[in-house]
């Protein structure tokens, strides 16, 4: 039977109070096995990014539990939460979210430096997750010298690197058009698939939904659906 | 351009407080030196009570054996016996009340600068004799020239009569002192000890040393008399209080000074951290959602800090270095004008004490971090998820 990586109880979020109280969440029971490339999909506004941020402690639950790799995220403090984050969960962000002023190498190989990894190791794995995501040679340059796709393949070997249980993209091909998506989609489809990493991703793109194992639907922040293809 | 104008603002403030600090140094060189240069000495020796009314009969006890005493501190290097009464002096013009010294010149030329202040004639040239200067502003309330012959009268030590001796003024002297100019007379001490018959008694020993700090006080502690042999050794600092209070107060008008200063630019140094905070938020959102902790996050900013302490003290430690150079060649004129009964008569130019050099470096840098604390707390508790929703458009 397949590992749990992350397993939410009940799990509702809500913004406000009183009669402003918005509820981005309700009572979400989601289960995310390792090795699963599960897409959480659904119209803008659906609470997909809410839950990313909440899945990987970013954000708070209102109530309701929620669990990655066996660990409560809620008895964490925030210097914790820091360094769980580090060490287990990766993160890909919509807009890449790549730190300007440093280059690809040095973006790619920080979180290694908080994790203390020595340096010869630091340059052969980020040497390797160059060449996984096809940038090699491009070690020096900034972000901004990149294209959309490339500084999002950037993001892909940062979140890799450090080998996580798991990774999140908050709608990961939004920026980007539709053949680099789906591109990009392929690449982390073939990590998934050869490295055995656990992927879970928003989106409203129904091309990139085509290429996921498992489909969670999102609406008004209620899982209607949970599917596997 | 913000840091470096934050860095620059530092090495401005850390210039000023040096700057003002070896111009206060300076000043309060200056005025303890003509303080002890002028007549008062590095220290006196008088009998007890002596300085309370400037009684004659009160004579230093012992003096061979005092003598004997001063001169075995390895650090005496001038030495001068005196006679001090208050007097009438008179002449055909008329009289006036006057504070008359009798000295020996031969001593006295090493410890005052009565010899180098004379302006008409010339200075006394012998423990005996007739000869008198004195004041240029007594010679113009009684209207007197060189060679004009002068009646001194006095109490006597012995029956407390009234004892007159003639002189024969020899020379005019400008001190810049105007109570010295206005009231003082010098005349040979043997001459004066045989009109108030004192019988080679002296009133009072003026001593100078070597190896001084730079505050004026002698490195090795004065020999002092034992309680019980009649007479007080008191250095400058105790026969003019008033000036070692003003060079006192100096040093904690500088700390009061400082203080204010480099918090006024703490709290500069403060806004500019914020602000490039509240640039940089969308970044700092990045590497806290990405693992960093939040006591790492707040260390960059004080590494940050450290970094512009550093270069905003070697930038001011180079520019207070030109600047002290610059008026260490010309200067400040505050020559005539009295302080604390000083008064100034050369002009004052900025001196170190390296021990104060070495403080403000540190204060700086001290107050640089304190203004990074606020900045690197706010950091500290950011939540990433609001910082990332702070994205440059």
């Amino acid at each position: 039977m397949a590992e749990i990586v992350i397993k939410t109880q009940n799990l509702d979020k809500s913004f406000g109070s009183g009669e402003t109280e918005i509820h981005a969440l309700r009572d979400v029971n989601l289960e995310i096995m390792r090795g699963d490339f599960a897409a959480i999909v659904g119209p803008s506004g659906s609470g997909k990014t809410t839950l990313l941020n909440i899945l990987c402690g970013l954000d708070t639950v209102s109530s309701g539990e929620i669990q990655v790799s066996g660990r409560s995220l809620q008895t964490m403090s925030g210097s914790e939460l820091a360094q769980f984050r580090r060490d287990h969960i990766g993160l890909v962000f919509q807009a890449y979210n790549l730190i300007p002023v440093l280059t690809v190498l040095e973006n790619i190989e920080y979180v290694m430096l908080l994790q203390n990894v020595p340096s010869a190791e630091r340059k052969e794995r980020v040497r390797k997750f160059l060449t996984e995501v096809s940038l090699e040679g491009k070690e020096n340059r900034f972000p901004a010298e990149l294209s959309g796709g490339q500084q999002q393949r950037v993001a892909i070997a940062r979140a890799m690197v450090s080998h996580p249980d798991i990774i999140l993209a908050d709608e990961p091909t939004a920026n980007l058009d539709s053949a680099t998506g789906t591109q990009l989609i392929d690449m982390m489809r073939k990590f998934n698939e050869e490295l055995n990493m656990t992927f879970v991703f928003s989106t409203h793109d129904p091309q990139i939904m085509e290429r996921a194992k498992r489909i969670v639907t999102l609406t008004d922040g209620q899982i209607i659906s949970d599917e596997l293809k | 351009m913000r840091t470096w104008l934050s860095a620059l603002v530092i090495a401005i403030g850390l210039v000023a407080m040096i700057f003002m600090d070896t111009m206060m140094v300076g000043m309060n060189t200056n005025m303890v030196k003509n303080a002890t240069d002028s007549l008062m000495g590095h220290a006196q020796m008088h009998a007890l009570g002596f300085r309370d009314e400037h009684e004659v009969k009160l004579t230093i006890k012992n003096l061979a054996e005092s003598l004997t005493q001063l001169r075995e501190h390895p650090d005496l290097t001038v030495l001068s016996q005196r006679v001090l009464t208050q007097a009438m002096l008179s002449s055909s013009g008329g009289g006036e009340p006057v504070l008359s010294l009798g000295i020996d010149p031969s001593e006295e030329h090493l410890l005052s600068k009565f010899d180098e202040a004379i302006i008409e004639g010339e200075y006394l040239d012998s423990v005996s004799g007739k000869q008198m200067i004195l004041g240029w502003k007594v010679a113009e309330k009684l209207e007197l020239v060189l060679g004009d012959r002068l009646v001194l009268t006095a109490v006597d030590a012995v029956d407390s009569e009234m004892a007159q001796a003639l002189f024969r003024l020899s020379g005019i002297f400008k001190t810049g002192d105007e109570q010295m100019d206005a009231s003082m007379v010098l005349v040979p001490r043997q001459t004066l000890q045989k009109m108030l018959k004192l019988d080679g008694r002296i009133h009072q020993i003026s001593l100078r040393y070597k190896n001084l700090t730079q505050d004026g006080i002698p490195l090795r502690s004065l020999i002092q008399p034992a309680a019980s042999s009649g007479n007080e050794l008191l250095l400058w600092t105790e026969l003019m209080p008033s000036l070692y209070m003003i060079t006192q107060m100096t040093d904690l008008s500088m700390a009061i000074m400082g203080i204010i200063l480099f918090l006024i630019i703490a709290l500069g140094v403060t806004n500019t951290l914020l602000m490039g905070i509240y640039e940089r938020m969308f970044e700092f959102g990045v590497i806290k959602s990405i693992g960093t902790t939040p006591w790492q996050t707040a260390r960059l900013i004080l590494y940050e800090t450290v970094c512009l302490g550093f270069l905003s003290i070697i930038v001011g430690l180079i520019l207070a270095v030109f600047v002290i150079a610059l008026f260490a060649g010309f200067g400040i004129d505050y020559t005539g004008i009295e302080l604390s009964g000083v008064t100034f008569q050369e002009k004052i130019y900025p001196s170190f004490k390296w021990e104060r050099l070495l403080i403000y470096p540190f204060l700086s840098m001290g107050f640089t971090i304190l203004a990074a604390v606020y900045p690197a707390f706010k950091l500290w508790y950011m939540l990433p998820i609001e910082a990332l929703r702070k994205r440059k458009l």
